[in-house]
């Protein structure tokens, strides 16, 4: 290969390669920011993007510092409110897919951007939910993006905001839930969930990166299946248009 | 009817206890102005609600004056965290219900309706139903569809004694105009019993009369009608301004211990008569100038 990506740029290609064409997709800032700009400019021109506040399909030319910022509004199709798109399209069943980040996730799925420790003793309270509970407990299917550190990927987690497959099995199912996590891509490698169980598991490596390195920085076992792939790199296209068209001051990427 | 009058006679019709929906998400459109009068006036004991919490709530909770917030988390995006909002919350001083977005805003809805009760599909599996559940007077239950014999969530709904809402564009009747995303504004007004309209311009019920499909407020909701400009600063707000960073980072710094934000109310709240001379002190028409919205791009 005669060109560098960084483990965020792989991180935002993968998230990218999750998304068709038309599909209806609810994104938070950041990485997924990336992951569905890159998917709409390459292989879905007719995705749709929502931000839980009442913005459909913005064209930013400026980066934001947050859904807040009208910088991410830019060019919007639409300008309306929570329970326009949270509710009419989201709690409707329209979202195909939902784009999530947290502090923490455990083996099945479920996320935390609430809290660190003990909810019933010592805590530091962080975020919240935000919309991250809504999309989690209504898209179609929910794409996890996380850094690969012991301390994030927990066999418990602190706290459940987001629901995943809670305790696995048909658990989420029994709560009158469809949908799930399909997908928790890391800098490290990407998991999906096992179709019975639904426990994490292993489906790529990204490139040079080793098994150990993927099992040795997390706080429970996935399933590892006795070959594992790497993942596919970036394209230098791909790269191009995170760095000058999409992310220029790379506020997203860090 | 004109409800047009200062901010000092709106904030000063707020009693003690009551309970408000601000309209801020984040750093934006929030009720800053308005927040700083609240505690200039000694005006405590409130319950605040918004479906994303935002610097105005974090402020009022930061200076004591609210016992109670109802949300769906929050932050102030980039700069930082609601830190005197997670303060309250981790040393038991506030009492909050925390939700997600949308099980706020439809608690609004349901207020704005007058229905009884609104089914959710959200909370499930979560630990956030879990501790809404374990609180005491729980506004969340479970109730069987009598069509289906689903079992589903129900939240109750959100009556707000007052609604303050900072927008662009208003007429003296309080008939008002919010360009960009509403988040939950709309069905906070509806919810509520009455609504204070911070309003960057006053403009002629002609004016309002020409485009009446972008009223988002409709004056029959509204109390009080204050006029201010760059109300909601250092927050942004679309079309007339952006937010002013280095303001929000002082804030964020300010608020990490309540020693030091005690000096940054000095400064920024107690240590100013009012909304101009606090614009004054942030640097005047100068500062104020360079924050001012490019037409087109809205920022």
């Amino acid at each position: 290969m005669d060109f560098d990506y960084t483990p965020s740029e792989l991180m935002a290609v993968a998230g990218a390669r999750e998304l068709q064409d038309k599909e209806v997709v609810a994104v938070g800032l950041g990485l997924p920011v990336v992951a569905s700009f890159l998917a709409k400019h390459t292989h879905a021109p007719n995705m749709t993007i929502l931000f839980e506040l009442g913005v459909i399909n913005p064209q930013p030319v400026d980066c934001g510092v947050g859904l807040a910022d009208p910088r991410v509004w830019y060019r919007a199709n639409v300008l309306s409110s929570f329970v326009d798109i949270l509710g009419e399209v989201l709690h409707k069943g329209r979202v195909d897919v939902g784009f999530l980040g947290g502090l923490e996730v455990d083996q099945y799925g479920n996320l935390n951007t609430s809290l660190l420790g003990d909810p019933k003793g010592k805590f530091r309270h962080m975020i919240g939910s935000g919309g991250a509970n809504d999309i989690a407990s209504c898209a179609k299917r929910t794409i996890i993006i996380m850094r690969h550190e012991e301390r994030k990927l927990k066999k418990t987690i602190s706290f459940i905001t987001s629901p995943g497959y809670i305790t696995g099995g048909d658990s989420r199912t029994r709560v009158g839930l469809s949908g799930g996590p399909s997908r928790v891509i890391t800098d490290k490698a990407i998991f999906s969930f096992h179709p019975d169980t639904k426990q994490m598991m292993l489906t790529s490596i990204h490139p040079g990166i080793t098994l150990e390195d993927v099992l040795g920085t997390m706080g429970f076992s996935p399933i590892v299946p006795k070959q594992v792939p790497i993942t596919e790199p970036p394209t230098r296209e791909q790269v191009r248009l995170i760095r000058e068209v999409i992310d220029p001051q790379r506020m997203y990427m860090g | 009817m004109t409800k047009l009058t200062t901010l000092n006679e709106a904030v000063s019709s707020i009693p003690p206890g009551a309970h408000l929906a601000l309209s801020g998400f984040a750093i934006t459109r929030c009720t800053m102005a308005f927040s700083r009068e609240v505690i200039r006036q000694g005006i405590n004991h409130l319950t605040i609600s918004q479906c994303v919490g935002a610097m105005d709530a974090d402020m009022l909770v930061g200076a004591g004056a609210v016992d109670r917030l109802i949300y769906g988390g929050g932050s102030l995006d980039r700069f930082g965290r609601l830190n005197c909002v997670n303060r309250g919350i981790e040393d038991g001083t506030l009492a909050v219900e925390e939700y997600s977005s949308l099980s706020v805003a439809f608690r609004y809805l349901a207020g704005a309706l007058g229905i009884p009760f609104i089914p959710i599909r959200s909370l499930r599996g979560s630990d956030l139903m879990a501790q809404l559940k374990e609180q005491s007077g729980s506004n969340l239950a479970n109730i069987t569809d009598p069509f289906t014999g689903e079992n589903w969530p129900v939240l109750k709904p959100l009556l707000p004694d007052v609604a303050v809402v900072q927008v662009q564009v208003a007429d003296e009747e309080g008939n008002a105009w919010i360009m960009g995303p509403r988040w939950d504004n709309a069905e906070q007004v509806r919810a509520s019993q009455r609504t204070i309209v911070i309003t960057e311009r006053v403009v002629t019920d002609e004016t309002i009369r020409q485009n009446p499909e972008r009223t988002v407020i409709p004056g029959l909701f509204v109390s009080h009608v204050v006029e201010l400009p760059f109300a909601a600063h250092p927050t942004s707000v679309y079309r007339a301004y952006d937010y002013d960073a280095e303001q929000i980072q002082a804030y964020v710094e300010a608020t990490r211990t309540p020693e030091s934000f005690r000096v940054y109310l000095d400064q920024y709240v107690y240590g100013v008569r009012d909304h101009w001379e606090y614009l004054e002190r942030i640097g005047g028409l100068q500062r104020l100038t360079s924050l001012q919205a490019d037409p087109v791009k809205g920022y």
